[in-house]
């Protein structure tokens, strides 16, 4: 359930435009379990709550009675600019921190960097000497 | 050559010397310890990576080099991340390994203030960094390597007519990869992992990685050795535990945030462990030029200036970042976001980082968490306002067409008449977005015990065999980028131990 919030959000952060792919083309599903698995606890719950929060909080940017994605994608992307830029600080970062995990994939994307003049990154290894 | 990484068994060592870190203070009093003909064992909380295990993208970076994903956190009004590694060869991994010798008038005030250090400490704190400067390679960033934002820096600060320099930076023969943030691949930046550690191993040493310390050994009130428990670095998982015994001392290195709740959860009593907090904090000020600038393409630091470093009291450099980066760094969500993306190519940043007068204070929780009280003075915004003006004018007077100030409350983006509103912007600490680097104190120096928790050469006051060897031991901040002091002070503690 969370990673289908999640999902929903982070669309909304980095949608398809003519000079980007969406994130939604982007193997996120498969991001989203590893970075469960892979991140800090305390990273994860940030996480999980921004995107609770970007969800419940509609009523208050776009006065609209219903969770975020309820929304059409216009009201929703609307809904996301005012959180991201809202004037309470508190309301802001759990967004920010959303938007950076997204960002994480999103800007290291091969599609998105060859856009951007830079080759793709090379695998991260996630290795280290063990003896 | 020893190397122990994660273990399921237990783990028993004895040593002349133990040392807590393997970042810049850590590797390098162990090193030293080493070529003084100690027998050292180093310690270090996380894995060790070579250039062929480094991560590429930032994903990889937070992943496998941040200490916990960068989740430490300083909070005061504003929270700002405090950024560092956990990784054998420390911060020097990841940082631009930038080389700047302790300003004089820093000592002087020490000397005066504190009580610490004289002529001859300073001196000797000089010679230290000479010899460093040619262990480590010390270069000036190559045009050729430096890229075009660092070209720009150079170009606007001439314009506005303050003085700038490329930097020297311990990098041989860079050749501007742009990935200094993830650790060099090209095996340029003589990071610690690749000097010192593997020095401190061919000369009989031990090296701990995947090692957290939990802590030192006190007998009585001398500190006897260092005790912890293996932790494998992706699952988290607890292994073996292991001691080291010390025969002659325990140099404690393990970062700012980490020392002195070490030292806590070790049972060593100061009523100022963990006070004395101070940091360099910074933000950055895109330009958007009508031209590429590419700024991944070169160093990822390459040009500086100091001459605001006593008045108003910041330094400003160029700091080039990912897409990956700038993507949450922008405002902005949705199409609006991405299309602001599409300045990418064309941008460059310019960070300041300011000498704050803030202090702060490091804490160690019941359940052995560390958090950082720390909150900008009114003068520190000021002074953030200030930088943040200049790196504006500089980028227009470099031929940026607009700049994005990344100011909440703000327009997104400006032109060179509306600089003013940045000098005139919000004083609240919440409307930027910072990170805390350069940290400092927490187990800070001064000839006085009541005043200071250590000497003059690291040694904890009222204990025998301790000595701290990281920033955790500078009593203010330098202005200048910190790694050249940290070692230079953990080499001049070291020597002081083997004189012993």
């Amino acid at each position: 359930m969370i990673n289908w919030l999640a999902r929903s959000a982070m669309v909304t952060f980095y949608p398809r435009s003519e000079q980007f792919p969406g994130i939604d083309e982007m193997p996120l599903d498969e991001y989203l379990a590893r970075f469960k698995r892979e991140s800090a606890p305390l990273m994860w719950a940030g996480f999980v709550l921004g995107t609770l929060f970007f969800h419940l909080t509609p009523l208050f940017t776009v006065f609209i009675p219903l969770p975020a994605f309820a929304l059409s994608a216009a009201t929703r992307e609307r809904h996301a600019q005012r959180l991201s830029s809202h004037r309470i600080y508190y309301v802001r970062q759990p967004v920010f921190l959303l938007k950076m995990i997204a960002g994480l994939l999103w800007g290291a994307d091969p599609a998105v960097r060859s856009r951007l003049g830079l080759a793709p990154y090379p695998a991260d290894p996630g290795t280290w000497r063990r003896s | 050559m020893t190397h122990f990484a994660f273990r399921e068994e237990d783990l028993t060592l004895e040593v002349d010397y133990v040392v807590v870190g393997s970042g810049a203070g850590g590797a390098t009093a162990a090193n030293e310890l080493a070529r003084g003909g100690a027998t050292v064992a180093l310690i270090e909380a996380g894995p060790w990576r070579d250039p062929e295990d480094y991560p590429s993208s930032t994903y990889g970076a937070m992943r496998d080099v941040f200490d916990d994903w960068g989740v430490g956190i300083a909070r005061g009004r504003a929270l700002w991340p405090i950024v560092q590694a956990s990784c054998v060869g420390g911060t020097t991994v990841i940082n631009c390994a930038i080389c700047v010798r302790t300003p004089e008038d820093v000592m002087l005030q020490w000397e005066r203030d504190l009580g610490v250090g004289n002529k001859a400490w300073r001196d000797a704190i000089w010679k230290h960094q000479d010899k460093l400067e040619v262990e480590l390679c010390a270069e000036v960033v190559p045009p050729e390597a430096a890229g075009r934002s660092s070209l720009l820096a150079a170009k606007g600060a001439e314009a506005v007519r303050y003085d700038g320099h490329p930097m020297t930076r311990y990098v041989k023969g860079c050749v501007g990869s742009g990935q200094c943030l993830q650790g060099c691949k090209q095996l340029k930046k003589q990071s610690l992992n690749l000097q010192f550690v593997p020095e401190v191993m061919a000369l009989g040493g031990t090296v701990l990685s995947c090692a957290p310390a939990e802590r030192v050994l006190l007998e009585g009130r001398r500190a006897v050795g260092v005790s912890g428990r293996f932790r494998e670095p992706v699952t988290r998982r607890k292994g073996g535990r292991y001691t080291v015994r010390a025969r002659k001392g325990v140099v404690v290195a393990a970062s700012v945030t980490r020392t002195a709740p070490l030292l806590m959860a070790s049972g060593v009593k100061h009523p100022l462990l963990g006070k004395g907090f101070r940091a360099h904090p910074g933000t950055g000020v895109f330009g958007v030029y009508d031209h590429d600038v590419d700024m991944n393409v070169g160093a990822t630091q390459g040009w500086a200036s100091v001459q605001y470093r006593i008045e108003p009291g910041m330094k400003v450099e160029t700091l080039s970042i990912p897409p990956e980066m700038v993507a949450s760094r922008l405002a902005g969500a949705g199409k609006e976001l991405v299309a602001r993306m599409g300045d990418y190519r064309r941008m460059a940043m310019w960070v300041v980082a300011v000498r704050a007068e803030a202090v702060g204070r490091i804490k160690r929780g019941l359940l052995g968490e560390v958090s950082v009280d720390y909150s900008f003075a009114r003068p520190d915004m000021e002074r953030l306002r200030k930088g943040l003006a200049l790196l504006a004018r500089t980028h227009f007077a470099a031929g940026a067409v607009k700049v994005l100030p990344g100011i909440y409350g703000l327009p997104y983006e400006i032109g060179p008449d509306q600089v003013d509103l940045i000098e005139n912007g919000p004083l609240d600490p919440r409307s930027y977005i910072l990170i805390s680097s350069h940290l400092f104190g927490g187990t800070t120096m001064d000839k006085d015990p009541t005043r200071g928790v250590c000497d003059e050469y690291g040694r904890v006051h009222g204990y025998e065999g301790l000595v701290v060897a990281d920033a955790s031991v500078i009593p203010t901040t330098l202005g200048v980028n910190p790694q050249h002091t940290i070692m230079a002070l953990a080499r001049s503690f070291a020597d002081r131990l083997l004189d012993a």
